[in-house]
């Protein structure tokens, strides 16, 4: 027994371990991985996210003017699958664990976003946008080219780089 | 009293933490013979992985048990590699012992503190709580949860170390050393505590090998089926480490042989921590898994645990089985409990270290 006074009388010196939330501050790491966060600008509606998640907490949706995200707190497991797979970081765990609710806010606990295309600057197609962030993946350097080759919808391009090449 | 009569122990039990039902024979007040009924908790997950894609998988089966939630994905993973003819980075197999060394010795440290609290030493539990916790703020500080660290993904690791991660983590290890030192101690040699385990649930050599038994409650009878040693995979055959037997055969030394693993999960993760080669910690781009089957074992907390993955082709897999370490466990529990007190039976019942939601998926 007296192995165990020791550690008695020291954790007795040492105070509580315990951290007085919510009346207090806790301490929450920088990665821990709670609600997700989503930035729509970022996105280009590629679906990744929805098949990767295990538990369908993410869908994407066709719509007359593009695509809409939208999430369901109540069923997301805070995997970081999303997060982890999404190629531009259009979507990640932030580290809030607020995921408490009361019951009549059960379903209101969504993210809902409406990710917008833009107009194919040749014609008047809608396309997808191309995000600096999935540029910087395929090119060492986004240059204007890029940029411009971006901004066409399929068949544009295909018609600019025929024009290109044998016009 | 010479009458025999029946206890039912389970499915809801105060001592025990997990649906499972005993059907127990007793004499007085020892036990005589006990019948083990178990699906209680049974979720259907190997129906439901074939309707899941193979990444989504890796986050279900790390759903099967919270206690070995690394070891499920990591096995899976290894087995879906296997099919791919994927080779993983020699950085990710050093993280993927990391992380698997971090969870083994908080799964240890979780399941001596149950003894502790069965044996009525509700101090020591807490104690031991306490110092486990340090390795959950580790979890969660790197891999941002508690329990499911998500750690491994096909081709590779989902995490990697920077420099102030590594100072953070040999930090926290060196902390709970003394801690756990003393621990091991009052679980050693405590009056209390070797009232209740010393001699109680003995399981014999000869059974331990006849009944097939894994992990702790194998090594505790002086049986080394170690999956590391024996069948390493990843780095575990460039580390250098002793397979932990104990000979005590009894509810003792199945608990030495855990605070022992404890150390030397900590003394493997240091030496990985050490030999952590540079490089990148994924194989480049979405894995294609093509038709076929493969398998693979790793050394869970518990013991072996197994992964058989058939694939045809498409991104779900046509079959998926694993078979975990309580499942072989449990039948020693019909040659643990005979001949032991009515009180023991939750002490015995914790030694094999059981995990019910895994066994029944
Ligand atoms: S959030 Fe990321 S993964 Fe999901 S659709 Fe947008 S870009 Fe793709
Ligand atoms: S964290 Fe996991 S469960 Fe939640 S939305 Fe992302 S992939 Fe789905």
């Amino acid at each position: 027994m007296a192995q165990f006074f020791t550690i008695a009388l020291r954790n007795f010196l040492k105070g509580p371990t315990t951290d007085p939330y919510p009346f207090g501050e806790t301490y929450t790491p920088e990665n821990y991985r709670g609600i997700i966060a989503y930035s729509p600008e970022l996105c280009i509606g590629c679906g990744t996210c929805e098949y990767v998640c295990p538990s369908g907490a993410i869908k994407l949706r066709h719509h007359e003017s593009g695509m809409n995200f939208s999430y369901w707190l109540s069923t997301c497991c805070h995997c970081g699958n999303c997060g982890y797979y999404c190629p531009t970081d259009a979507v990640f765990n932030s580290n809030d664990f607020h995921t408490a609710r009361a019951q009549s806010e059960k379903y209101d606990a969504t993210i809902n976003d409406d990710i917008a295309s833009v107009q194919c600057s040749r014609c008047d197609a809608m396309i997808p946008r191309a995000v600096d962030a999935l540029l910087a993946r395929a090119y060492d350097e986004i240059t204007d080219t890029v940029r411009h080759r971006a901004s066409l919808c399929p068949d544009c391009r295909r018609l600019e780089q025929f024009e290109r090449m044998y016009l | 009293m010479s009458e025999t009569y029946r206890v039912p122990v389970g499915p809801i039990h105060i001592a025990l933490e997990e649906p499972v039902y005993f059907k127990v024979k007793v004499h007085g007040e020892s036990v005589e013979d006990v019948d083990i009924l178990s699906g209680f908790v049974h979720r259907g997950m190997e129906a439901l992985v074939l309707r899941r894609n193979f990444l989504q998988n890796m986050i279900i089966t790390e759903r099967t048990c919270s206690l070995c939630s690394n070891n499920h994905p990591f096995t899976y993973i290894m087995a879906v590699e296997k099919i791919a003819g994927v080779r993983i980075p020699p950085r990710a197999e050093y993280l993927r012992v990391i992380a698997d060394e971090v969870k083994r010795a908080a799964s240890h440290l979780f399941n001596v503190s149950m003894l502790a609290h069965l044996v009525g030493f509700h101090s020591l539990m807490t104690q031991t709580m306490e110092t486990r916790e340090v390795l959950q703020d580790v979890k969660e500080s790197i891999w941002g949860n508690r329990m499911d660290l998500g750690a491994n993904t096909i081709g590779g690791v989902k995490y990697d170390l920077d420099k102030e991660q590594i100072r953070y983590l040999i930090k926290q290890l060196n902390l709970i050393k003394k801690p756990i030192r003393e621990l091991t101690n009052i679980y050693s040699n405590n009056r209390i505590v070797r009232a209740r385990t010393e001699g109680v649930g003995l399981l014999p050599k000869e059974d331990a090998v006849r009944l097939g038994v894994v992990g702790p409650t194998a090594r505790g009878s002086g049986v080394n089926n170690d999956i590391r040693a024996i069948y390493p995979y990843v780095v575990y055959d460039k580390l250098n480490f002793e397979v932990i037997l104990e000979d005590g055969c009894d509810v003792r030394a199945r608990a030495l042989v855990r605070l022992r693993e404890v150390f030397q999960a900590i003394d493997l993760v240091e030496q990985c921590l050490r030999g952590l080669p540079d490089g990148p910690v994924t194989t480049p781009g979405l894995p294609r898994i093509p038709e076929g089957e493969g398998v693979a074992r790793t050394e869970a907390p518990r013991g072996e645990l197994f992964f058989y993955v058939k694939s045809n082709g498409t991104d779900k897999p046509e079959r998926m089985k694993w078979r975990v370490p309580t499942y072989l466990n449990w039948e020693a529990l019909k040659v643990m409990m005979p001949g032991n007190k009515i009180a023991d039976i939750s002490v015995i019942f914790n030694s094999i270290d059981p995990c019910i939601s895994c066994t029944e998926r």
